[in-house]
């Protein structure tokens, strides 16, 4: 059974819908990463989880028991934790401010000193207990937040965008920090964030909000095979292209009408589509051959951009504009490749790529 | 303009010479404001906590009703006081008017409102975010209002300091539920009253110079308080 279980959630401000449908469901233990641009619900959707706030409608359920009422919902916050984006601390000493969520339960200060002394040294934090947490830096702020959070020793940490307002080192130090929660066993961990390089890298799964969740699953899956347009956009494909299914083959393929250009894919959707296909997946040569791939364009390179990835293997980024419908198709090809076929600005070459190659999915 | 001069330098033999009467007076008013502080700052800071905290219906209408009590003329309240307090009123039995313990109730009543508005300011001035963090972190309604108001306590420290201002620098319910008896209910105020009507100016030079004491003390306390915030 999941631990944490969200069933058709809204939330409405006045006429504002800011959260439409939310189905999520977390099981113990592991990290769910919710990624959306900044004002797509991420933080009222983990408000409303930490029940802070209320849903407009839907259910939250807590080990198959339904918590949306708020009633007892002391008791199940204090099964949770939140970390907030903005940094903040109580009046008082950094000792203090870890030791209130004991303090609420009835934990008296001497008998938690060697618990949270334990804990700051495991935060690099050690010597901190003493001082004035308000005179604090964001990211040192951030970390005694994380160890408030932490000292409760909760089934669900709630991240929301811990790291947005901090410095590059600050910022590395708390994705430690989570790194190093991941590996808890019993901890189920649920970050917020806008940074999607952060936010697959910290997860197990993700979810894409804005709004509604477009996507959930495990990056590599929604790296591979998104399923909407925004969900395209926002990792960042390209050659998201819209077009028209307008024949399925009899070897159950389809040819989709783009502004004019035919294609082949291995999807059976109808109507209105997008499709992606990667720039690492398309290959290009000087004349007409007869490969496996389907498909075939002509085009001329219209631009030449180097672009380093992990510093190491230099891929030559080229854009190339399809004779006829105007499209524009980016390739990745290795420095190599480029050389030896002499490609320029103004070159005209084929572009061949596979039917698989080509992911289809509708437009929301 | 020489009565004036002359009254001033009695002033300061009466002070000096720590007079009898003068350093009577100064007690029972001390005591009197302090006990009305006191009082009116366990109903108003629990009072303003509930009002800030809860969300009910008029909570708006409520806030600006205490507003406009802060001006609430010490004479009304007198008035109001003396009618409970009166053989015919409903406290009537408790014997409490002209006694110390009535003008406390009074100078409580008096000061209700303003101790009370200034909580509510004190507590919207802290952070929404400590609210929600308090809670967060498993506290309870109450844990989460104490939280609060440990933010806002040098806040709160100023409301009930102008608490005690007000009370102290009263004549109106002094005078009508103490009715500035001699050695009982006598106060600075009700004092400087008598005596200056009754031409005796020393005695109530050397109770206004204690007063604003008092004042410049509160000022002095009030910017220690600003200052380590």
């Amino acid at each position: 059974m999941s631990l944490l279980e969200i069933k058709d959630l809204n939330k409405c401000f006045g006429k504002n819908k800011v959260l439409e449908d939310i189905n999520l469901s977390i099981g113990r233990g592991s990290t769910l990463g919710i990624i959306g641009p900044t004002g797509c619900g991420k933080t009222t959707l983990l408000r409303i989880i930490d029940l802070l706030d209320n849903p407009s409608s839907g259910k939250i359920l807590f080990n198959g028991v339904d918590i949306t009422s708020g009633k007892d919902a002391m008791n199940y916050r204090r099964k949770m934790a939140m970390v907030f984006q903005k940094p903040i601390v109580f009046r008082g000493s950094v000792f203090d401010n870890i030791h209130y969520g004991l303090k609420v339960r009835g934990v008296d200060k001497e008998s938690s000193t060697d618990k949270i002394l334990k804990l700051l040294d495991s935060l690099n934090l050690s010597g901190y207990e003493d001082r004035d947490a308000s005179t604090l830096s964001g990211g040192e702020t951030q970390r005694i937040a994380m160890a408030r959070a932490l000292i409760t020793e909760p089934d669900i940490l709630l991240l929301d965008e811990p790291t947005a307002n901090l410095d590059p080192s600050s910022t590395e130090q708390i994705e430690a920090i989570i790194e190093d929660l991941n590996k808890t066993k019993d901890l189920t961990t649920i970050i917020a964030t806008h940074n999607l390089i952060q936010g697959q890298r910290l997860s197990d799964e993700i979810a894409l909000l804005n709004h509604k969740i477009y996507q959930m699953g495990k990056p590599e899956e929604i790296f591979r095979k998104p399923r909407n347009k925004f969900v395209a956009d926002f990792i960042g494909m390209k050659n998201v292209i819209k077009g028209e299914v307008i024949e399925h083959t009899p070897e159950n393929l389809s040819i989709i009408n783009l502004s004019g250009t035919n294609i082949y894919s291995a999807s059976s959707l109808d109507g209105d589509v997008f499709v992606t296909i990667r720039p690492e997946d398309i290959t290009v040569s000087h004349e007409k051959i007869e490969i496996s791939a389907l498909n075939e364009l002509y085009g001329t390179v219209r631009e030449i951009k180097v672009r380093e990835i992990k510093e190491t293997i230099n891929l030559v980024q080229i854009v190339v504009e399809i004779h006829n419908s105007g499209l524009m198709f980016t390739v990745y090809l290795t420095r190599k490749s480029v050389i030896d076929l002499n490609i320029t600005i103004g070159t005209s070459i084929f572009l061949q790529f596979k039917a698989t190659a080509v992911h289809v999915f509708k437009s929301s | 303009m020489s009565e004036i001069i002359n009254g001033f330098f009695n002033a300061l033999q009466l002070l000096i010479s720590l007079d009898p009467e003068v350093v009577t007076i100064t007690l029972r008013t001390l005591e009197i404001s302090l006990s009305s502080t006191l009082f009116g700052t366990l109903i108003s800071i629990p009072l303003g906590g509930i009002i800030y905290f809860k969300t009910f219906k008029g909570k708006r209408v409520l806030i600006n009703v205490i507003q406009t009590l802060y001006s609430l003329p010490t004479v009304l309240v007198g008035l109001l006081v003396f009618l409970l307090l009166s053989n015919e009123g409903p406290l009537g039995s408790l014997e409490l008017l002209f006694t110390p313990g009535g003008m406390i109730i009074g100078q409580t009543i008096l000061i209700l409102p303003i101790v009370t508005g200034f909580t509510i300011i004190a507590l919207s001035g802290v952070k929404d975010e400590i609210r929600d963090l308090a809670f967060s972190l498993g506290s309870s309604e109450f844990q989460t209002l104490r939280a609060i108001m440990r933010e806002a306590k040098y806040a709160l420290l100023g409301a009930v300091i102008l608490g005690f201002g007000r009370a102290i620098s009263e004549v109106g319910v002094a005078m009508m539920i103490g009715g500035n008896i001699r050695g009982f209910t006598r106060v600075i105020t009700t004092t400087m009253a008598l005596e200056t009507s009754k031409g005796n100016v020393e005695l109530s030079i050397s109770l206004g110079m204690i007063l604003l004491m008092i004042a410049l003390a509160i000022s002095v306390i009030l910017n220690l308080i600003q200052e380590k915030k």
